[in-house]
C-alpha cells in the first residue's frame, strides 16, 4: 500500500508496530497459534500450577513479559478466574514488586514507577494521576485530543476506498493521542514510541523541555498535571514531583497509552469485521458498540497475563506458593473460565455486562482504562459514520490474531463505499 | 434478578476508595466521583440490581457494599 499520510510516516508506524517486528519479538511477537485451547486445558489440569504460562504452553522460545525471566525464583501460574481474583483482590500477598520502589534513585525504566509500587506509597502516587483517568474526564481526552486525530486519520484515506487499519488508524491514535497529552509534537511522537521501551534515557531527553517549560507555565495537558501535582510523603508533608518522578510517570504513562490500545481496538474490529452480521448491528444501533467493546476485552485482552510477587507464603486453590515466588496470573485463560462464562470461546455481543479481567484488576487495575475506551469508541463510531459499506478487503489475506504475551491484529484490509 | 430486595443504602469506604471509577463505569446512574474522585451515590435507584452488583464485584480495592434494611444498619 503506498499511500501517502501527512500526519505519520506509515512506512514507520508500520516498522514499530508490528507485532512480530524486533519491537515486540521478546513479548512472542512470533506466536501465531491460538493459546485458548491450551489455556483451557492448563486450566484444567490445575487452577494453579507451578511453572510460566509460555513455557507451560510448550513455547520453547525465549520470550518474556510483567514477571520474566527472574532466573532466581520459583514460578508459578493461575489460570482460572478464581484463583486471579483472589490473587488481585490481596495485595498485600500479591505484591506487584519484590522490592520496594525508589523513583528518586533508581533507575528510568517503565517497571521502577507506579507499576510496581504497594500499599500507601501506590495509593499516594496514584491519586496524583487518578483524576485525570477518570470517566468524568473521557470528555477532556475526546476533546482534546481523541476526536481530531481520529478524524484527520480517516481524511488521509477516506477517498482511496481502502486502508489497513492496522497500521493507518489504530496503531496512530494512541500514541497521537497521549503524546497530545504530554504537549510532544506530532512530528516526535514516533521517536516516543521508539525509545520508551529501549532507551528511556533517550526518551527523558524528549520530554525534559516540556517538563521545564510546564513548570514555568502550565498548560491544559497531563505534563502540566504533574508538574503542578503535590504528593505528601509518610510524614503527611507535601512537595511538588521532582523531576525524577514526573519522568518516571512519563514512561509507564507513555509506554502504556501508545501501545496496549492499538492492539486492542485491532482485536476488535477485527472481531467484528470478521462476524459482519455483528459489525451491521452495531452500525445501525451504536449502544451495541459498548457491550461489542466490552466483550471484546473479555474474549481477547491484548495483555493475557500480568504477574505478582510473594510478599509471604501463601495457598492459592490448592497450591502452596512460597514467599519471593512469582505468580503469573493468566487473565486471558481466566477471561474464559467456563465456571463464570457460558460458551466462553464464542465472541458474543448479547451476554450480559460482567466484570473481566480484560483490564486487570485490583489496585493497579488499568488507570487508562476509561481513555482506552473513549479512543475505541470514538474511533470506531467515527469509521462506521464516514466509510459506509465498511468490510474486510475479500481480495486480501483475512486478518489474524498473533503474539503471545502482547496480543493482536496482524493486518486489518479494508475496503468501503 | 427479578423480584430480588433492592439494597436500601450502598457503603462507601472512602478510606479504601481510589476513584478507579469502576462503579461509574458498571452503573453510571447510581454513582459519582466527589471533588476528591472518590465515589459518591446519587441516586440508589439508578441502576438495575444486576448492575449494582457488578459495580460492587469491579470495585478493585473492596470499597462498596450493598446495605440491606434486614442488617439492621
Amino acid at each position: 500500500m503506498t499511500s501517502t499520510n501527512p500526519i505519520l510516516d506509515l512506512d514507520r508506524v508500520r516498522e514499530i508496530f508490528d507485532l512480530a517486528g524486533s519491537y515486540l519479538v521478546w513479548t512472542g511477537g512470533k506466536y501465531r497459534d491460538d493459546p485458548y485451547p491450551l489455556w483451557h486445558d492448563l486450566r484444567q489440569r490445575a487452577p494453579v500450577q507451578p511453572g510460566v504460562v509460555h513455557q507451560l504452553m510448550g513455547v520453547t522460545d525465549d520470550i518474556g513479559f510483567h514477571g520474566l525471566p527472574e532466573p532466581d525464583r520459583e514460578h508459578f501460574s493461575a489460570f482460572s478466574w478464581a484463583a486471579c481474583d483472589a490473587a488481585y483482590r490481596d495485595p498485600e500477598t500479591f505484591a506487584s514488586s519484590p522490592e520496594p520502589v525508589d523513583v528518586e534513585s533508581g533507575q528510568a525504566t517503565i517497571t521502577n514507577s507506579l507499576l510496581s509500587m504497594g500499599g500507601a506509597q501506590h495509593r499516594r502516587y496514584r491519586a496524583l494521576v487518578q483524576p485525570s483517568f477518570g470517566p468524568a474526564r473521557a470528555r477532556w481526552w475526546i476533546e482534546n485530543w481523541i476526536d481530531q486525530t481520529v478524524h484527520a486519520l480517516i481524511d488521509c484515506f477516506e477517498a482511496q476506498g481502502r486502508a489497513e487499519l492496522n497500521v493507518e488508524f489504530c496503531a496512530a491514535i494512541p500514541v497521537l493521542t497521549i503524546t497530545g497529552s504530554f504537549g510532544v509534537p506530532v512530528d516526535q511522537a514516533l521517536d516516543i514510541r521508539e525509545t520508551v521501551s529501549r532507551q528511556p534515557d533517550a526518551l527523558i531527553e524528549i520530554i525534559k523541555p516540556i517538563v521545564a517549560a510546564r513548570r514555568e507555565h502550565p498548560q491544559n495537558d497531563l505534563i502540566s498535571v504533574l508538574t503542578h501535582s503535590e504528593v505528601s510523603d509518610e510524614e503527611g508533608a507535601t512537595h511538588r514531583l521532582s523531576d525524577a518522578e514526573i519522568y518516571s510517570f512519563s514512561l509507564l504513562l507513555l509506554a502504556a497509552g501508545s501501545g496496549t490500545t492499538w492492539k486492542q481496538m485491532g482485536i476488535a474490529l477485527t472481531a467484528m469485521l470478521s462476524r459482519p452480521e455483528v459489525l451491521a448491528a452495531v452500525a445501525a444501533d451504536r449502544n451495541l458498540l459498548r457491550p461489542a467493546i466490552e466483550e471484546t476485552m473479555r474474549w481477547m485482552p491484548t495483555d493475557p497475563m500480568f504477574s505478582r510477587w510473594l510478599a509471604q507464603d501463601a495457598e492459592l486453590e490448592g497450591q502452596h506458593l512460597p514467599k519471593g515466588s512469582v505468580l503469573h496470573m493468566c487473565i486471558g485463560a481466566a477471561n474464559r473460565d467456563p465456571a463464570r462464562w457460558d460458551r466462553p470461546d464464542e465472541y458474543d455481543i448479547s451476554r450480559p455486562l460482567k466484570p473481566t479481567f480484560g483490564f486487570g484488576g485490583g489496585p493497579h487495575v488499568c488507570l487508562g482504562q476509561h481513555v482506552a475506551r473513549a479512543e475505541m469508541t470514538v474511533g470506531i463510531n467515527a469509521l462506521l459514520d464516514r466509510l459506509p459499506g465498511l468490510r474486510l478487503d475479500p481480495d486480501a489475506e483475512p486478518p489474524t490474531f498473533g503474539g503471545l504475551y502482547e496480543r493482536g491484529a496482524t493486518a486489518i484490509p479494508v475496503v468501503f463505499g | 434478578m427479578p423480584g430480588a430486595p433492592r439494597p436500601t443504602a450502598i457503603h462507601v469506604d472512602r478510606a479504601q476508595c481510589m476513584g478507579s471509577g469502576m462503579c461509574i463505569m458498571y452503573a453510571a446512574n447510581t454513582f459519582a466521583h466527589d471533588d476528591e474522585t472518590k465515589a459518591v451515590v446519587i441516586d440508589i435507584d439508578g441502576d438495575s440490581l444486576e448492575a449494582l452488583h457488578n459495580a460492587v464485584e469491579a470495585c478493585p480495592t473492596g470499597a462498596l457494599a450493598l446495605v440491606y434494611e434486614s442488617e439492621g444498619v
